[in-house]
């Protein structure tokens, strides 16, 4: 296998892709969100490996999407207020910077879902913040019929991938 | 130059789940078969309990995600670009049967005679302008002793209904005859299942827990499901998938007279000045081999198998392999997928365990199951709801109304509802229509330098109609369960996993491709297996009745091996 770069951004376009995802999956009161899943360490990490075709994308639209920050608030994204870069994410997310952005936006939702709730083994879901969110108790090998009925309270337990 | 490799009998392009049936059947009657597979036999153990590696990356179909996928039009006025519906095959000994959710039903005797039976009851009117709907050339009768021979040889878990005409109280009551029931008892009920059930029964319809290829016994050495819920995309860890790579294959293979080769992606089929093929071309590590053989199978995906014929040309079929009446890429259909999906507040459905093959379905809208006097449509669809529903595919779900996509709002909404959402889906037919066809790409190469296949489909008002008819359906069956809330997609979706036509079967050569064994009307040692002879394509899974025809045509090779294979 050719040797890979160890990061597909620089530190300054983490900080931002890490900024962005956490409006969308914000850290609130119990502190189970896109930060604590280190979701933005699973989009970089899939940008230098299956997504490394996204790459240009990613660099194009996070500098655009700060840009637009600039252009609407004279500062940059990662100084704007959180309700502030929730009403820029809006607005993208409408179409009101156009067609790439929009894209660009939809994008990043996907993979900070799939970062967010994918298995850590892949860089996100860093300590199971996303599956301890959605109370989701791990993947295994068996459940029983007692565990498929209707209420029946699962224990969670993490880390069987399936590695035997 | 090509290399040219010692004769046999049949070649087979591509063993997956239709080649893998028809290798067993050859082999046991003593016939020599290679198979030219392009992809490789596939290590179960990478397949991990893991639904980015499976799901979202696609890791299995990679070799055929990565370039070889169909553009897409709904009109011919119309640049093809990306598909926006589902497409996946895969390259692998064993072929989508190694990924499957393993459901297996048989097609409505309905299903076979669509056409006829429509008009017989609804006037000629009822067939939509431009439809190239026809009944198949044989009977559900006539393809029951394959089905059957099917069910035992990979292994089937399902409750029977009807047996001979005699109705038991288990099973589908819908279903045809068959002369004995299953070879396993169907899967384990589940609590979300038997309350949808209940709610079925309750609006006057019939579920049952449905048939599936996933063993609940030992079967032919293989081993039973313990219900993981890591079959869609994934191999799986206890092999209890029926996937013919460890059923049908390795019963051939034991014989001595299957040889399969892996990473040999067939290029053309060959043809003499008799107009009968004589091999096939391919291409393995760089190399290009010329493999003669009696007879060829061709047995890749729906979109392959037109891809293989067209650019086929010669003397005796200028545009393209057994197309001289132009037929080869007519006659395109998928399914149309809608989903409802229902909020129970508070209650834990434990959905994300489980495998999809806990399916309970019912058929009370299937195929003429029901009156479609007025309804401005004709065609239908099984109704399900299933298991296996994993955080990634949660959290993407369609939002009911007024739910944020994104926010505090969506983490709040999601983190109490992930396990409170449940769905039902149907399978809706699609009736075959002229403009819908498969044709090569004249702009878009594989990374081999062939054209991909473009697809070009519109639908009818047919097929809207039927679409709102069945998600009503499905709303009315997740309120009835006690769904506080329900929604849907919003729109029309289509599942081009689930795709037809394109090497038509009938007994008209003007409006078909192949006869009623599946044998080219025009070059009489080309076989074609697979979905894409199908006229019609019902509105369940096609895999089981596309095995079935696959067992058929091999049969019927062996009966008639002296004809076919000149």
């Amino acid at each position: 296998m050719a040797a890979m770069p160890e990061s597909g951004l620089d530190p300054t376009q983490l900080a931002l892709l890490d900024a962005i995802t956490s409006r969308l999956v914000p850290s609130g009161s119990d502190g189970l969100g896109a930060h604590e899943a280190k979701v933005s360490r699973y989009i970089d990490l899939a940008l230098t490996d299956d997504y490394r075709s996204l790459l240009p994308l990613y660099i194009e639209g996070l500098a655009d999407l700060d840009a637009v920050a600039v252009a609407r608030y004279e500062r940059g994204f990662l100084e704007l207020a959180p309700d502030e870069q929730d009403g820029l994410l809006a607005a993208t997310e409408a179409g009101e910077e156009g067609l790439p952005l929009q894209t660009f936006f939809e994008l990043v939702l996907r993979h900070t879902r799939e970062g967010m709730f994918g298995d850590p083994v892949w860089g996100g879901n860093d300590a199971y913040t996303g599956w301890r969110l959605l109370s989701y108790p791990g993947p295994r090998y068996e459940w029983t019929a007692e565990e498929q009925q209707l209420d029946f309270a699962i224990e969670p337990r993490y880390g069987d991938r399936g590695e035997r | 130059m090509s290399e040219r490799m010692r004769e046999t009998e049949v070649v087979l392009i591509g063993i997956g789940a239709a080649g893998g049936i028809a290798a067993q059947v050859l082999t046991a009657a003593g016939i020599e078969v290679v198979a030219l597979e392009a992809g490789p036999r596939l290590d179960p153990k990478p397949f991990l309990l893991d639904e980015v590696r499976n799901d979202v990356r696609s890791y299995m179909s990679r070799p055929k995600s990565t370039g070889e996928l169909p553009s897409w039009r709904f009109d011919a006025s119309e640049k093809a670009g990306a598909s926006p519906y589902p497409l996946l095959m895969v390259n692998a000994v064993g072929g989508t049967s190694v990924h499957y959710d393993c459901w297996s039903f048989r097609f409505q005797p309905w299903n076979f005679r669509g056409r006829s039976a429509s008009i017989e009851r609804y006037g000629a009117g009822s067939i939509p302008a431009g439809s190239t709907i026809a009944d198949w050339p044989l009977s559900y009768e006539e393809l029951a002793p394959a089905y059957d021979a099917v069910e035992y040889a990979i292994g089937i878990a399902g409750a029977a209904c009807n047996i001979d005409g005699v109705r038991g109280d288990e099973g589908n009551w819908f279903e045809a005859p068959r002369s004995r029931g299953f070879p396993m008892p169907p899967q384990r009920m589940t609590g979300w299942n038997e309350m949808i059930a209940g709610a079925a029964r309750r609006l006057g319809w019939h579920p049952y827990q449905s048939p599936v290829a996933l063993n609940t016994q030992p079967y032919n050495g293989n081993g039973v499901c313990t219900y993981c819920g890591f079959c869609a995309s994934g191999t799986c860890p206890q092999n209890a998938k029926s996937s013919t790579n460890l059923t049908t294959i390795p019963i051939a293979e034991a014989t001595g007279l299957l040889r399969i080769e892996t990473g040999a992606r067939v290029t053309r089929i060959e043809v003499g000045v008799d107009g009968r093929v004589t091999g096939v071309t391919y291409i393995q590590d760089g190399t290009e081999r010329f493999q003669p053989a009696k007879v060829v199978l061709l047995g890749a995906f729906v979109y392959e198998n037109a891809r293989l014929l067209l650019p086929s040309k010669s003397r005796a079929y200028p545009d393209g392999l057994s197309n001289n009446h132009g037929q080869v890429g007519k006659h395109y259909m998928l399914h149309m997928t809608p989903h409802a999906y229902g909020l129970f507040p508070g209650r834990r459905l434990n959905r994300f365990n489980g495998a999809p093959g806990q399916v309970l379905s019912l058929d009370d809208w299937n195929a003429d199951n029901f009156d479609h006097s007025g309804l401005g449509f004709i065609g239908g669809a099984m109704l399900s709801s299933m298991h296996e529903l994993k955080p990634i595919q949660v959290t993407s779900l369609p939002l009911p109304p007024g739910v944020p996509r994104w926010g505090a709002g969506w983490k709040d909404w999601i983190a109490k509802n992930a396990n409170s959402i449940g769905t039902v889906n149907a399978q809706m037919e699609v009736l075959a229509y002229e403009h819908n066809v498969l044709d090569l790409d004249p702009e878009k190469r594989d990374p081999y330098g062939e054209p991909v296949i473009r697809i070009t489909h519109k639908l009818g008002e047919n097929e809207q109609r039927g679409w709102a008819f069945m998600e009503a359906r499905l709303q009315e069956w997740l309120r009835e369960a006690g769904a506080s809330e329900v929604w849907t997609r919003g729109r029309v979706h289509l599942d081009g996993r689930h795709a037809y036509g394109g090497t038509r079967m009938g007994n008209d050569p003007e409006t078909s491709v192949v006869d009623k064994w599946g044998f080219s009307h025009e070059a009489p040692n080309l076989g074609v297996i697979g979905s894409s002879v199908y006229p019609t394509t019902g509105g369940c899974n096609p895999t089981l009745t596309l095995q079935a025809l696959a067992w058929r045509t091999a049969e019927h090779l062996v009966a008639d091996w002296k004809t076919r294979a000149g």
